[in-house]
């Protein structure tokens, strides 16, 4: 990925408010997707469902409020390696103990 | 005239001093938090029973509230910043205005959400729901309530430069608000997780 150049305010509040919308829509997302949607049937698989699709609409919301609210698109490339390093870190322990777990 | 010890910015990184060293910080504040993760997650895994019961018993839609709450002061304190680096006073006061309104009725609607934890009584809880009650509230408090000092913390300086703001010098130091947006936006960054994991994940079959 190239150096992105910061854009112009207008663009950037268009970029703010889009952001902020979609916080929205994946927050309705992720309450209906805690609801008791999964069959009886499917057993255990329904709990590990609902902690992987929560996780994952997390990680999404995350990744766009330090993209464009905490401008690590447009900032220097070299600050990445402070928040992605321990970001990682995090993701390997949630997602290996909830999944894996009994 | 030293001059290593003059540059405004860090050689390497080429961003202002404060700014990389907020990003430490928030480096160190995600290991913080996820100690808390791995044990809540461990600690759930051999608690199934006890985290679903009790998980049960929180108020989602408060949780939903304060969720709105702090994505709408994420979205403030963004434009608050733009409107201080491009010399707009009127908006930048009133975007942070705006941003600690929002840090003050998280805080609200959390202290209505722990009163009603204390004051609640059923034939589980036969004395109110407490940090000592069971494994999951033990979670639960901790981690709610070194969130909601993060807020704290975070509304102090905001404060103080609106307030500066409104004195004759006037508030003109972009930088060190964008620093505290970056500490902000994480105080959201950790809210996002808080959210599903405290009051939306537990397993309805087993």
């Amino acid at each position: 990925m190239g150096h992105h150049e910061h854009p112009s305010d207008e663009l950037m509040i268009k970029q703010y408010i889009k952001v902020f919308t979609w916080l929205f829509i994946f927050t309705a997302l992720t309450v209906l997707a805690a609801m008791d949607w999964v069959p009886k049937s499917w057993g255990e698989i329904g709990g590990t469902l609902h902690i992987t699709i929560g996780l994952i609409i997390a990680f999404a919301k995350a990744a766009m409020v330090i993209y464009i609210f905490m401008h690590i698109k447009f900032d220097n490339k070299f600050l990445r390696a402070f928040i992605f390093v321990p970001i990682f870190l995090f993701c390997v322990l949630t997602f290996a103990l909830n999944v894996l777990g009994p | 005239m030293s001059a290593g010890l003059s540059l405004a910015h860090e050689p390497v990184s080429g961003v202002p001093h404060g700014k990389l060293a907020m990003w430490i910080f928030l480096a160190s504040e995600i290991m913080f938090f996820s100690g808390f993760f791995g044990a809540f997650i461990v600690l759930r895994n051999s608690n199934l029973e006890v985290f679903s019961h009790s998980a049960a018993e929180l108020n989602k839609w408060l949780a939903l509230l304060n969720t709105a709450v702090l994505i709408g002061s994420s979205l403030t304190m963004a434009l608050s910043i733009l409107n201080l680096q491009r010399g707009n006073k009127k908006n930048f006061q009133l975007f942070l205005g705006l941003t600690i309104v929002c840090g003050f009725i998280f805080l609200i609607v959390k202290t209505i959400e722990y009163t009603s934890k204390f004051n609640h009584v059923d034939p589980v809880f036969p004395h109110g729901i407490f940090p000592w009650s069971n494994v999951f509230f033990a979670f639960y408090f901790t981690m709610t309530g070194f969130h909601a000092l993060h807020v704290i913390l975070g509304l102090i300086p905001m404060i103080y430069m609106l307030s500066k703001s409104f004195t004759k010098q006037g508030y003109n130091k972009p930088v060190k608000l964008e620093t505290l947006g970056l500490y902000w936006h994480f105080v959201d960054l950790v809210w996002i997780f808080l959210f599903p994991i405290l009051y939306l994940i537990f397993p309805s079959h087993h």
